[in-house]
């Protein structure tokens, strides 16, 4: 049992602090808010040179052999700054592709991941919103030497600057008859709106009009696909719970430094007890989270994951971040309420995070079914 | 960083495991506090603690040298998160002698103090037993504030006063005693000093206070003109404060591992029986309500569960955990506070009965929670006072009170 982190890794976390602190202020953020795009390619291409993008990939496919963990201490980081774009919604795809890929596909893709040329989006769920098998309607039916892909998909992370798209679709009747497609976003028939969210944050609705995609990239086995979607929850729920565990650490931050300068009846608001027993209670919550998350994440990079301990994070995560933002917005009173103040910022992503790779309820059936229920 | 126990550990767990199953009465779930009232209760407690102390397991933290075998922090922490699972009664023996008179003894008692009461309470000895006298009537919280007095008279002190709360007094052979030596210091916490006192000392009245559900877990104690041997002063005389704010760190260190383990029992318990109960013919267990609420607290189990390997890891760096044993004991008040609330309510219309009824489900442990889990948050340091030292010491905030 250890809970200090290597010195790789704190160097890791401390070049990324450095790095997002100067290239992604807040303004920065507001600003790919409003940006058609939702990413500072520039910005995307110095993540390549840093090895970000190929964090957990063999050398041999361009990346830098880091483990899962390594992976969710950057997630953090970037839920701790903020920083807007496709990285998660890229990682969540080139992580199955280097699970269950052939040497193929593998040798195509994964470099073009690392070196900052290809953008991916993991298209799976549709109108009901839910991560179940029964769910996907989408169908992929086969063609002459290819497949042919109809139906739409909700809630596409960046999908509007994706070259890939990593699809789920459904290949026969049964249940779990779902095969995995990546799709080459500039194909004939891929339709991409992007969905207004209170986030801001360029998800998409994609539409497949009879789509065509070769044999060869069908990712796995035909009728595996659902095994693949699991594969990537477990992982990027983890690494979703990371960025939301560093969201709620930056706003406690933030909020206890307010609660210290602030004066009010002649004292600094945060010598009241109805202030700082909420903010013992946000700090508590989100010190639980982050040994959650690295719990969950050191027992993935040792291959050996266990189903409660990853399926808990995220049933807790979005209560934790949603009540952490509230407390933080009240602490800071009405200056908390307006556009200009960071706290907000937080706030408007509360609901992307706890939708994104499973809701709360999903993961919460998850931890019951483990307890026996 | 690493999240896995050593084989050590893992083999202890089993063995206390193998106890637990061959030692206790099948019904037996012991909470904290709760063996002190019933004299059945406590005569087990007492049995099972010679056992433990046989095992090696009693005092296991302290050196061999006063009966104990040097064990590490983490089979410590495996020790109190499987007593607490197995409830294991008879474990804290009145919880002060093994978990803060013992520790302190060693941290500033001198050799002599050592060698008397060590070996006493590593024995599982009636004669082990300790209760601690540190609340009085104006003092909760605001400790500092005692007025109990020991006047020096030869190599004698003298003490008079009140104290109030006081858990096992009716049960315990010593007293770990807090009182004012110096009223007339310029900050009332630097005249405080420590006694030990035999409470067969002439002049010492046990009355009981029975909590709402007729426990009898605390006491009254008055002292009037008793006399204890200058020689159970511990540690330096007006320097109380100062020993006990380490001793009370050790306190609440030593209540996370068993509140954890607590908790996943009481967890595991309430998933059975709703697995059992049928409802419009279906097990309860199908209930979307029922199992959102034990899937969240099982949750907030693992937090705590992961607070407590963190303070046992800052410990065997040589770290002083701040505020981390402030926080896994508000953090586990509230869950198994919170437990109780769920038991209840999964419990139907049986929450209502006597815990000790022949209607009763589930040995009564639901109802004995939901009834000892208020007691519990208030022992040992409130949980406001838990959240003004994390306040204070950990989010360097202003003073609060």
């Amino acid at each position: 049992m250890d809970f200090k982190l290597s010195e790789d890794q704190e160097m890791l976390r401390s070049l990324a602090r450095d790095f997002l602190t100067k290239e992604c202020p807040k303004a920065k953020v507001r600003e790919l808010e409003n940006d058609e795009k939702g990413y500072d390619p520039r910005m995307w291409q110095k993540m390549a040179e840093l090895g970000w993008l190929g964090l957990v990939f063999p050398e041999n496919y361009g990346g830098t052999g880091g483990t899962f963990l390594d992976l969710v201490l950057l997630m953090e980081e970037i839920g701790k700054n903020i920083l807007p774009g496709p990285f998660f919604s890229t990682t969540v795809c080139a992580l199955p592709i280097l699970e269950y890929g052939n040497e193929w596909q593998k040798a195509k893709f994964l470099p073009q991941v690392a070196n900052g040329t290809a953008i991916w989006a993991l298209a799976v769920i549709e109108t009901l919103g839910g991560y179940k098998a029964s769910e996907i309607k989408a169908s992929a039916r086969v063609g002459d030497g290819h497949y042919i892909i109809e139906g739409t998909k909700l809630f596409v992370p960046n999908a509007n600057v994706a070259n890939h798209l990593l699809v789920a679709a459904r290949t026969s009747e049964d249940a779990e008859g779902v095969a995995m497609f990546i799709v080459d976003a500039n194909s004939a028939g891929v339709e991409v709106e992007v969905i207004p969210t209170i986030a801001q944050d360029k998800q998409c609705q994609v539409t497949f009009n009879r789509v065509e995609v070769p044999e060869g990239n069908v990712l796995g086995d035909v009728g595996g696909g659902w095994d693949i979607v699991e594969f990537i929850l477990d992982r990027a729920a983890i690494l979703k719970c990371a960025e939301v565990s560093g969201g709620c650490q930056a706003v406690v931050e933030m909020t206890n430094a307010y609660a210290k300068d602030r004066v009010q009846f002649d004292k600094p608001i945060g010598s009241f007890q109805a202030i700082q027993h909420r903010l013992v209670d946000m700090f508590v919550n989100a010190e639980g989270l982050q040994y959650l998350v690295y719990q969950a994440a050191w027992e993935i990079s040792t291959g050996f994951p266990s189903r409660l301990h990853t399926s808990l994070v995220k049933a807790k995560a979005g209560e934790v971040y949603q009540r952490t933002c509230l407390d933080a917005i009240k602490i800071h009173g009405a200056t908390g309420f307006t556009k200009e103040h960071d706290v907000g910022l937080y706030f408007r992503r509360v609901k992307a995070s706890e939708f994104a790779m499973g809701d709360s309820d999903l993961w919460e059936e998850r931890v019951a079914a483990e307890l026996g229920l | 960083m690493d999240f896995k126990l050593g084989e050590k550990e893992e083999a202890l767990r089993k063995g206390i495991r193998e106890f637990a199953q061959k030692e206790l009465p099948s019904e037996c779930f012991c909470l904290l506090l709760e063996e002190e009232s019933r004299d059945e209760d406590w005569k087990l407690a007492m049995s099972i603690s010679k056992k433990l102390a046989q095992k090696g397991w009693l005092v296991m933290a302290w050196p061999k040298e006063y009966g104990g075998q040097g064990a590490s922090y983490w089979e410590q922490m495996v020790y109190g998160e499987e007593c607490g699972y197995w409830g294991i009664p008879g474990v804290a023996m009145g919880v002060s002698g093994v978990a803060w008179v013992g520790p302190s003894l060693m941290q500033f008692g001198n050799e002599e103090q050592r060698k008397k009461y060590l070996p006493l309470i590593a024995s599982g000895e009636a004669d082990g037993v300790w209760c601690t006298a540190y609340s009085e009537p104006n003092a909760g919280s605001d400790f500092a504030n005692i007025q109990t007095r020991a006047v020096r008279d030869g190599d004698e002190y003298v003490i008079n006063g009140q104290k109030v709360w006081t858990s096992c007094a009716h049960r315990a052979r010593w007293c770990w005693l807090a009182v004012k030596t110096d009223p007339g210091a310029p900050k009332k916490h630097r005249g405080i000093s420590i006694f030990m006192v035999d409470m067969k000392s002439p002049g010492i009245t046990v009355n009981p206070l029975l909590n709402y559900h007729d426990a009898h877990i605390f006491n009254e104690v008055f002292f009037d003109n008793v006399r204890v041997p200058a020689s159970n002063l511990v540690g330096e005389e007006n320097k109380g404060w100062y020993h006990l704010m380490q001793s009370l760190a050790s306190e609440r260190h030593s209540l996370g591992p068993p509140l954890y383990g607590n908790a996943r029992r009481l967890l595991d318990e309430l998933a059975g029986y709703a697995k059992e109960i049928q409802h419009d013919g279906k097990p309860l267990s199908q209930n979307l309500g029922v199992r959102h609420m034990l899937a969240d607290a099982v949750v907030e189990a693992e937090m705590l569960k992961l607070f407590n390997y963190q303070v046992t890891w800052e410990l065997t760096q040589g770290l002083i955990p701040i505020y981390g044993s402030s926080r896994n004991k508000a953090f586990g008040d509230q869950l198994l506070e919170r437990i109780g609330i769920i038991g209840m309510r999964i419990m139907g219309a049986y929450c209502q009965v006597d815990p000790y009824s022949k209607w009763t489900k589930l040995h009564g442990i639901i109802q004995r929670v939901y009834l000892l889990s208020p007691g519990i948050s208030i022992a040992a340091g409130t949980d406001e006072i838990e959240k003004n030292v994390i306040g204070q010491f950990k989010l360097g905030l202003p003073k609060s009170y």
